[in-house]
């Protein structure tokens, strides 16, 4: 990290100017959270904590007019969850035959909802924390990205149709080892230590349609994937489940607000040494947001974020999660920028840890977030 | 009297206004570029990242101003975006490997000479300043 922040730090602007066709670009961002009550996210957040820190640095070359190449190194840090290691977030060839078709292969972005592919870029968002519900902090680097390949294009319907944008994709996706759902399998009661990450195929596409009324986007996503791996002590396998996303936004100058609803339902066995562990899932996520720029440096925003396990008692706590969000992000510059939310959570089926939550979760937690980011 | 002194000002205010507001923009392109007119449609997928082309084949590859009126009245006539959102829709893109930023400007002169000087380059600049040998205006349909 502190490489990143090295090189981010010297000459920024002078840098992200194109060497002939090779674009650099990058962001670094460091949090601070405090919370009312449980601990979120495997770090100290009661005491106040500021183990949240991502960066990243991107290289890419149009090769021909068709051809673009490109890579991106990503790191991140989140209590107790991903560390000094630097991983590939992205790297792959691209190539547009037409508008209405291309090819994209490598280790490239999972496009699911409004903002699957793009939840670990925070420079682009107004929210510190994107809804829990289903773009999960912990958990993001699961569904971000496959190694495979995409097609893509946008087909234009006329002047009264508006336009379709398409991608379909297939490939093999793995867990990240360190991130929530193996740092969760490691802790007591099953101690799953994994050498090598579990992964699995995927399959999809994402269809969104920008309608004639300008700003309006509302799309579906559909998304097959399976997931095996074995540790010393056991394993994880959890046969293909269906994710599906229906969405839709509408920006208007100042004015911005979406919604989202997914359904995913997933059943599995944990064979461990002693015994075999049975689970079931069926999510159910949705929020609503809002936004409006006040001045042409502040935005301000809300929104309303909603999780539950259908396949247990959601009357229990421990099976659902709602958020009420406010946020605010400031724009220095180009380059720099400052977000304050405060999020009001209900229920524990998301965001806490056993490890550094010993005593039990309660109900309902406040959760300050503060972040500072640079972008070039 | 005092009252037409009033209107007088207030009519000199709201003309100053609409002049400002009025900020005329124009659509550049490299003489390579054999279009002479671009849609409504295809100017706002290029300066999306949706296409790399107009309706004719021809490549185009789009640049920016970093501000100012002209870019501010593009932005709000083509492609119904303010300034912070426009960006960030650029490096959503970049940074999720789905395309690369456009060579963005200083100054619409400055823009307008490397329109002139770049084969396919596509931008925008104020009408005073886009009479350049080098560049055609495109009308926008």
């Amino acid at each position: 990290m502190l490489i990143l922040l090295c090189v981010c730090s010297i000459g920024i602007p002078a840098i992200a100017q194109d060497l002939s066709s090779i674009q650099i670009h990058g962001f670094v961002t460091q949090g601070l959270l405090n919370s009312s009550h449980n601990n979120f996210f495997t770090a100290n957040t009661t005491s106040g904590s500021v183990q949240w820190t991502d960066g990243a640095i991107s290289v890419s070359d149009s090769i021909t007019d068709k051809l673009r190449v490109g890579i991106q190194l990503h790191m991140y840090e989140l209590g107790q969850l991903g560390g000094p290691h630097l991983d590939v977030d992205w790297v792959s060839g691209d190539y547009r035959v037409k508008p209405w078709l291309g090819f994209r292969a490598g280790k490239v972005k999972t496009r699911v909802g409004l903002f699957n592919d793009s939840q670990d870029v925070d420079a682009v968002h107004l929210w510190a924390l994107l809804p829990e519900s289903m773009y999960q902090t912990d958990n993001k680097s699961f569904l971000l990205a496959h190694f495979g390949f995409d097609v893509y294009g946008t087909m234009n319907l006329g002047e009264k149709g508006g336009k379709v944008l398409y991608t379909g994709y297939a490939g093999y996706r793995d867990l990240d080892l360190h991130g929530g759902y193996i740092n969760t399998l490691r802790q007591a009661p099953l101690f799953l230590d994994f050498p090598s990450a579990p992964s699995g195929s995927i399959y999809g596409g994402d269809t969104r349609w920008q309608a004639p009324l300008r700003g309006l986007t509302i799309g579906m996503s559909a998304s097959v994937s399976n997931l095996n791996g074995t540790a010393p002590t056991g394993g994880i396998s959890a046969p293909a489940s269906l994710l599906l996303a229906y969405y839709g936004q509408y920006e208007k100058g100042k004015f911005y607000a979406a919604t989202e609803y997914r359904k995913n339902p997933v059943v599995g066995t944990i064979p461990t040494s002693f015994f075999t562990v049975p689970f079931s899932l069926d999510e159910r996520a949705w929020y609503v947001m809002t936004s409006y720029r006040l001045i042409t440096k502040l935005q301000v925003g809300t929104y309303y974020s909603h999780y539950n396990d259908k396949s247990k008692d959601t009357t229990l706590p421990a099976n659902y999660s709602k958020d009420w969000t406010l946020s605010s992000r400031y724009d220095f510059n180009q380059y720099f920028y400052a977000k304050v939310e405060g999020h009001f959570v209900h229920g524990t089926a998301l965001d806490f840890y056993t490890v550094n939550n010993p005593g039990g979760n309660k109900t309902n937690s406040n959760l300050l977030a503060v972040k500072a980011g640079f972008t070039f | 009297m005092k009252r037409s002194i009033v209107t007088f000002l207030f009519s000199c205010l709201f003309l100053g206004c609409s002049f400002a507001k009025a900020q005329e923009v124009v659509v550049v392109a490299n003489k390579s570029v054999k279009a002479s007119d671009v849609s409504d449609g295809d100017l706002k997928d290029v300066f999306s990242g949706d296409k790399s082309s107009l309706k004719d084949g021809t490549h185009v590859v789009p640049v920016t101003l970093k501000g100012g009126p002209a870019h501010e009245a593009f932005l709000r006539k083509y492609l119904g975006k303010n300034d912070a959102a426009f960006r960030a829709a650029w490096r959503s893109l970049v940074f999720t490997g789905q395309g690369s930023m456009p060579k963005t400007f200083d100054t619409d002169a400055a823009l307008v000479e490397y329109v002139a000087a770049t084969p396919g380059a596509i931008g925008y600049a104020s009408a005073s300043v886009a009479n350049h040998e080098g560049v055609k205006t495109l009308a926008v349909k």
